[in-house]
């Protein structure tokens, strides 16, 4: 272990990082909280040079490095200098940096400007902290600090009550996804007798099988209590509620909520990596909660009507299937998928604004075939491929695709369950797209078809390569192969879910292709339709999950009530 | 004598039902200055009386220790479940300080020293005092201080509110202010099965200070033109936040963590 007070460039400056936008925020609160542009200013300044040392301390560890922990000589506030914190520590002070610089104009008529840009740096300076804590105080601390400083920021302007609820709704989910993770560090910092990350690690690789009192290994609980709290971090089925009605706050704090912090559940993921090795069990829950919250979140996106809502329930689909990679053991992917996530969901949410004002002026709804036909008198032309061409390449393209580019950069091309389930998913997916734009109508739908294929060849591609190399630099040494090996089941149960999930995909298109020549929905009648709109009433209303969280809080503050008045207040 | 001491010191480091003598008294102090005070003074003179009475412990393993942490622990909860309908932020600051100073009787019973214990005390004590003294003012403008009748206060006293806020933060463990370094204490002396009580504490704070913050600073304010905290008192309250917190980090984080 390496102590900061040796006195390397490369350590200072790495343990500079996180301190730097602590630093901007006490010059703003103590010095230039009245002015509105120095305040700016300042915070962006510090930003981009937070940004600049992270991308040269990354370099600097890619050129000659070894991962370090730096640390002041007490139990705790130290910091992990290793392939994730650097990686986390450029991608949190890039979103921050796009962030900040978006904010200069867009809240520059909002009151209390000097005050928003100080809790911004506050804010990243903890998430800093958080994904380079080395030590399980340094993390819960941080931890915990993240859910306070959003409250503030999302209830940035006090005169909206509607802002300070849903403020609340968020701090109290997130509070509720603390005490897992302080149940965690309890249970390991007592079972292994020490604070600091890297050494419990390292006890646990010597001595996997400790149990607790429960005779349960401790690595199986203490990564059940760890999956909990990433589970309400990000989002996951039954803790989801919250993030929607972020959108109530700034819409700069919208971005960094869905690009940078809620994407913390895919870090704790991958920072206790050691832990999961041996919680195969922790791995299958957390796959069947991720799909579930794919699937919920993505059905939830589809009905609104509204955009930033819309985007807020593709953040949750998007969390689902991170915590799912982690579910099959594919950790570098989660990293890389959240980076990804963040970086396209800022620029969406940055964007929204402006995709708002264009529907104002036209409303892109496309032009009705018959109305053309008929009332224009304009010809229609053929504007779908033949079907059978299209199921050949929806079927044989993605697959050849994700092969070629799996078999290139893997020795054993299915050294793992987790492979096969990605590699699955991936060509479902692919199919899902190419069929997708065969329904949709156009002049030419040769190159419609040409356009989807050469952007799924690049980014299947892209995503094999940057995930291998990528899971390379995280996990070195053939680590990543045990994660794998630990999210893998036995053949029978893995075979039989391979089976149900092809069929269902499969039995999915079938019913897509064959529902208007049959006439489906005609011969399913009434019965279909009320329980079409039955679902479609619960889905509106977010399956009433909201409700009843509304309803239990408001019975058990009226019994607090009765209590004080019963005790006389005393 | 021993009984009357042990019975003496549950009032005044307030263990439940005693815990309601102990609020009784801090109710009945005349003034802000008197209350904040009776929170600091009482729980010391709770822990002084506890050791004058001889009784010493090594740990939560004797016959009735357990239910001795199990009443303390409840004392905690009850006390941060009953916070979270309060409106009025002198009975708030009484209950957040009762729940943290209950959990004290944890580390009593682990057997940490006296010096620790007493340490431990101000990490709830001064806010809870300080939280009073800021009630005080609040009252003394708006004529009570109950929160989420008009609402908007962040907009007519931020100075008063930014103290609330901080003070509320710093009752209710929040990093790096000192209760958090004692609850990771007492979560530390505690054994692994214990810790699932303790958590409730947790979270039923983090409820409390949601309520208490959303009536606090959300809305628009609608009454009388009211004149904020001065500067002066407004730097002496933040000071002091500072001293706490940065004492947190060095007196109590350096030294007390998990064990």
């Amino acid at each position: 272990m390496g102590v900061f007070m040796r006195g390397n460039a490369m350590d200072v400056l790495a343990v500079a990082i996180p301190f730097l936008p602590v630093l901007s925020a006490l010059v703003i609160f103590l010095f230039v909280r009245r002015g509105r542009s120095a305040s700016a200013r300042t915070s962006v300044g510090v930003t981009l040079l937070t940004f600049v040392l992270a991308l040269a301390v990354l370099a600097g560890y890619l050129a000659s490095g070894t991962p370090q922990v730096e640390s002041i000589g007490t139990d705790w506030g130290s910091l992990w200098v290793d392939p994730l914190s650097l990686i986390m520590w450029v991608f949190v002070s890039g979103i921050s940096l796009l962030v900040h610089l978006y904010s200069v104009r867009y809240m520059v008529e909002e009151p209390g400007y000097p005050r928003f840009f100080a809790l911004l740096d506050l804010m990243t300076a903890t998430i800093l902290f958080m994904v380079s804590a080395a030590d399980l105080v340094t993390l819960l601390a941080a931890w915990f600090l993240v859910g306070v400083l959003l409250y503030f920021l999302l209830g940035h302007d006090t005169d909206r009550p509607a802002a300070g609820r849903y403020a609340f709704w968020t701090q109290i989910t997130y509070r509720f996804g603390d005490l897992p993770l302080w149940m965690a560090a309890a249970l390991l910092g007592g079972t292994y007798h020490s604070l600091s990350l890297p050494v419990i690690f390292s006890r646990i690789q010597m001595a996997p099988a400790v149990h607790t009192l429960w005779s349960i290994p401790v690595p199986e609980v203490a990564g059940f209590l760890v999956a909990l709290a990433a589970f309400a971090r990000s989002a996951q089925f039954l803790l989801h509620g919250w993030l929607p009605y972020t959108m109530d706050g700034p819409t700069p704090v919208s971005a960094l909520m869905h690009a940078g912090i809620v994407n913390a559940g895919g870090f704790l993921f991958n920072r206790f990596a050691p832990v999961f090795e041996h919680a195969g069990d922790v791995l299958h829950l957390a796959f069947l909660v991720g799909l579930v919250t794919a699937i919920t979140g993505s059905a939830l996106m589809l009905i609104q009507n509204d955009v930033k809502r819309s985007l807020g329930y593709s953040t949750m689909g998007q969390m689902g299937f991170m915590v799912m990679e982690c579910g099959v053991g594919a950790f570098p992917l989660a990293v890389f998928h959240l980076i990804a996530h963040g970086f396209f969901k800022a620029s969406l949410f940055l964007s929204a604004g402006n995709v708002i004002g264009d529907a104002r002026h036209h409303d892109g709804v496309p032009a009705d075939p018959v109305y053309t036909s008929v009332v224009e008198r304009r010809p229609r032309r053929p504007s779908r491929l033949p079907w059978m061409v299209a199921a050949s390449l929806t079927i044989l393209v993605p697959i050849t695709v994700l092969a070629l580019s799996h078999f290139f950069v893997a020795a054993h091309p299915f050294y793992g369950q987790g492979v096969l389930i990605l590699l699955f998913f991936g060509w479902v997916t692919g199919a899902q797209a190419l069929f997708a734009a065969h329904k949709m109508t156009q002049t030419n739908p040769w190159r419609l078809m040409g356009g989807i294929l050469v952007s799924f060849v690049l980014i299947v591609v892209g995503y094999t390569l940057i995930s291998h190399y990528f899971g390379n630099f995280l996990y070195p040494g053939g680590r990543g192969e045990k994660l794998y090996q630990a999210a893998s089941l036995g053949s029978f149960p893995f075979a039989v879910l391979m089976l149900v999930l092809a069929l269902l995909f499969v039995g999915g298109w079938a019913l897509t292709f064959f529902a208007d020549t049959l006439d489906l929905w005609g011969s399913l009648g009434a019965r279909w339709r009320g329980t079409y709109l039955v679902l479609y009433a619960s889905l509106s209303r977010e399956m009433y999950i909201n409700d009843l969280y509304a309803r239990l809080s408001q019975i058990l503050v009226s019994a607090s009530r009765k209590l004080n008045i019963w005790l006389r207040w005393c | 004598m021993n009984l009357v001491l042990l019975l003496l010191s549950g009032v005044f480091l307030p263990l439940f039902p005693l815990s309601w003598l102990f609020n009784r008294l801090v109710a009945s102090a005349p003034g802000a200055w008197a209350k904040a005070l009776a929170i600091l003074v009482l729980p010391q003179l709770g822990v002084q009386l506890l050791w004058t009475s001889g009784l010493r412990f090594s740990g939560i393993a004797g016959p009735w220790h357990g239910p001795a942490a199990a009443l303390a622990l409840g004392t905690a909860i009850l006390y941060a479940f009953r916070a979270i309908s309060v409106r009025e932020i002198t009975i708030w600051a009484r209950f957040m300080a009762t729940s943290g100073l209950a959990l004290a009787w944890l580390q009593v019973l682990a057997g940490l020293p006296a010096a620790q214990v007493q340490l431990s005390l101000l990490a709830w004590s001064i806010p809870g005092a300080l939280l009073c003294l800021w009630a005080g003012e609040l009252a003394r403008r708006m004529g009570g201080a109950y929160i989420g009748l008009s609402g908007g206060v962040a907009r007519v006293l931020p100075r008063l509110s930014t103290l609330l806020t901080m003070g509320a933060l710093a009752a209710t463990a929040t990093p790096v202010f000192p209760g958090f370094f004692v609850l990771l204490n007492v979560m530390g002396v505690l054994p692994a099965g214990w810790v699932p009580f303790l958590l409730p504490v947790l979270f039923l704070w983090g409820w409390s200070i949601g309520r208490f913050l959303q009536d606090l600073l959300f809305g628009v304010y609608r009454g009388e033109e009211v004149e904020d905290l001065g500067i002066a008192g407004a730097w002496a309250g933040a000071l002091v936040l500072v001293v706490f917190a940065v004492a947190g980090l060095f007196f109590w984080g350096a030294t007390w963590t998990v064990s």
